[in-house]
């Protein structure tokens, strides 16, 4: 047998670590594990890095094993998705960081660390992540033996704002803004230092909507777990459900039917398209041009009309489940579709001539939050942000699920790296969209459109990635061979990008911070209430995003 | 409650309107926004979405209240003027909904300030919130 891209990547691996690889297997195309000594994650790491320079890290996956933590390292290299697995004692859960060689896996550290207390040495920043700040310290959720004690106290958050560190200078303000917000998304709170008008640095403080979903899916069977993805995110719900689907299928070994796959593809792209048009929208509200953002959600609404005729519901879809889809598409159905994206196509060419040519949004969004190309591989940023940084990379191309093998679509993908580039890719991806719904309803399959699959999974493991609408989006599921998974583990393109705002926003102005944060599209897009603080007299005063839009914010009550 | 017919009259007319999200899957908060917008257009009502608590009469809340989030949902509450109204949008604002069982939520916003509307659904459309919030100002007028 000739050998394979899964192959070389981990000969190359061999050739580095020599007896340090404990075991190596390919569990299917593009995917490809290796076991590693306890301490060598981090040469295996470089040695990939000197061999792949274009290598990414997806994520870090902690799993509870009894006596042991196993870490595994998702990596995006050349082609495959290359899982470094190394394990670190209970007892003494301390290994060494890998944030020097690959800056963008500093989260992910973090989040390992929060939830499971493994303590990575030499990373510069290990802090709280999700966790609420009054968390007791020492325990750790997603160990097995922790279980959620009789009411953890509930006390108040610290009066004091932000990391004493920064008031340093005189000429130096922080202003604080969040956790509430005026319009949409979620509570998160940043912490810009700021030198008159000009951003020079920013703290970010998530964790305000950690429910704790990973640890309640352990509780649940699969065909329950479905319901519950769906609802960690209700703007990108199909994305998690495609994903954790797979992912159970996978270990199942379940054929899913075409037509189950080429309906997938159908809602998939419905819900990019709303997930598309509401960001655009908002972008439009955030750099002052409300029409815009009026008649982009008009529009949307025609797209969320076709979920429901097609689904049943308008945001949260419910149509995926493990072995196909819940609902055939109807003949009229697909008719409606067909007429509907006609028109939709016509809109998405006038939104794109608007984005181009409009001076208001040109001059607030061109040149803007420059994320360049080599930074954007370093911090491993994913989807719209990435494509916009000039990284060519689009998981339903680069690794096809579903129906997306066959289908036709193209990449869009912009050099300049700003929000402008930002936005752009997005109502170029909304028109590929369309053609990619317009070709899956005329070419749909016939055929069932679920197959019934057993409530018991075999034992095994299984890594699925789907392009969400903000980039790849991974669930990582292990079975014991029980109807309850072992573990789940979900990664958000939100918590891939949301490393790079700091990098964006250096440098720039205050007004321009929404639209740098908008345009990353995080699930959280406006910024509410804003603090001003005096680092010399402690003096604070409180403004709103209007006033920050207008440029009112300087004046004190 | 006011009992002042001018006053209740001009709530009634206008109300200003906080969303707040304590912890949701942003389906309810975009179900929210999506009412300002062409379809909807609750402005007809009088119903400003306002960024700043101090300016709200009703709090309209969403998520099953995570624990980072219960004490500023509190101050939020507090921050608003009297006489003040919560709507709690969503299975999870009522009663935690699917995250019932996950460790870091309180379960439903009731837990943490008094809630005088709910309107279950997950998410609950926008015609339900609508419905809500028309029935408080019924109550507002008396």
């Amino acid at each position: 047998m000739a050998s394979s891209r899964e192959d070389e990547t981990i000969n190359t691996l061999r050739e580095r670590l020599g007896q340090g690889l404990l075991n190596s297997w390919v569990s299917r195309p593009r995917r490809a594990y290796v076991h590693v000594r306890q301490g060598s994650h981090r040469e295996a790491i470089s040695a990939l890095l000197n061999r792949f320079p274009e290598t990414t890290i997806s994520t870090i996956t902690a799993l509870d094993l009894g006596g042991e933590i196993e870490l595994n390292y998702h990596l995006w290299c050349d082609g495959t998705v290359l899982t470094v697995r190394v394990t670190v004692p209970k007892s003494n859960p301390v290994t060494e960081t890998v944030t020097d060689i690959i800056p963008g896996a500093a989260l992910y550290e973090r989040e390992v660390f929060d939830l499971f207390g493994v303590r990575f040495t030499g990373h510069p920043d290990l802090r709280r992540l999700l966790l609420s700040d009054d968390w007791p310290s020492g325990q750790y959720p997603l160990r097995k033996d922790w279980s959620p004690g009789a009411g953890l106290p509930l006390k108040a958050p610290p009066s004091r704002i932000g990391n004493p560190d920064m008031r340093d200078a005189s000429s130096i303000v922080n202003v604080v803004v969040g956790p509430q917000h005026p319009a949409l998304h979620e509570p998160e709170r940043f912490l810009f230092k700021l030198d008159g008008e000009t951003v020079l640095d920013v703290e970010t403080r998530i964790g305000y909507v950690h429910r704790g979903i990973e640890k309640a899916a352990e509780s649940l069977m699969f065909f329950q777990n479905v319901h519950l993805v769906e609802r960690i995110c209700g703007i990108c719900n199909v994305a998690h459900t495609v994903c954790f689907c797979q992912a159970v299928e996978e270990i199942g070994r379940v054929e899913v039917p075409p037509r189950a796959e080429c309906l997938r593809v159908i809602i998939a792209e419905l819900n990019r398209i709303h997930s598309h048009l509401l960001l655009l929208g908002v972008a439009g509200l955030e750099v002052g041009f409300e029409t815009l953002f009026q008649y982009i959600w008009r529009d949307r609404e025609t797209v969320l009309d076709l979920v429901e005729g097609l689904t049943g519901n308008r945001i949260m879809a419910e149509y995926n489940t493990i072995g196909g889809v819940r609902r055939d598409i109807s003949p009229s159905i697909a008719q409606t579709i067909l007429r509907e994206m006609r028109n939709l196509r016509k809109r998405t060419s006038f939104y794109r001539e608007v984005f181009e040519s409009d001076p208001t949004l040109e001059l607030r969004t061109k040149g803007i939050g420059r994320l360049r190309r080599p930074e954007a591989l370093k911090l491993c940023v994913v989807g719209p942000v990435a494509r916009a940084s000039g990284v060519d990379s689009d998981i339903r191309r680069d690794d096809p699920y579903a129906a997306y093998e066959d289908a036709p679509f193209n990449v869009p993908v912009y050099d300049e790296g700003d929000v402008w580039a930002r936005l752009m890719v997005r109502v170029d991806e909304v028109a590929e969209s369309i053609n990619l719904i317009e070709y899956a309803v005329e070419n749909m399959p016939s055929g069932p459109f679920r197959v019934r699959v057993a409530r018991r999974q075999p034992e095994g493991e299984a890594l699925s990635r789907v392009e969400a609408p903000r980039g790849e989006l991974l669930h990582y599921v292990k079975s014991n061979g029980s109807a309850y998974p072992e573990r789940v583990k979900v990664r958000t393109p939100t918590l891939a990008n949301i490393i790079s705002f700091r990098e964006m926003v250096k440098g720039y102005y205050v007004a321009d911070i929404p639209a740098i944060l908008v345009s990353l599209d995080p699930c959280f897009a406006c910024t509410d209430r804003v603090a001003l603080v005096d680092a010399d007299s402690g003096r604070k005063w409180i403004c709103n995003l209007r006033d920050l839009r207008s440029d009112r914010w300087r004046k004190q009550p | 409650m006011l009992r002042v017919g001018l006053t209740n009259w001009a709530r009634r007319k206008s109300p200003w309107v906080l969303h707040f999200n304590s912890g949701a899957c942003n389906a309810c908060d975009i179900e929210v926004v999506a009412l300002l917008t062409p379809r909807y257009d609750v402005e007809r009502f009088g119903i400003l979405l306002k960024p700043t608590p101090r300016h709200a009469d009703v709090l309209v809340a969403t998520g099953p209240v995570t624990r980072q989030c219960a004490q500023r949902l509190k101050r939020i509450y507090e921050q608003m003027p009297d006489p003040k109204f919560v709507v709690a949008v969503g299975a999870c604002a009522c009663s935690g909904g699917v995250f019932r069982k996950c460790y870091n939520v309180i379960k439903g916003v009731d837990k943490v300030i008094p809630v005088d509307v709910y309107v279950p659904g997950c998410p609950p459309r926008p015609e339900a919130i609508i419905d809500g919030i028309v029935k408080l100002l019924k109550e507002v007028g008396g």
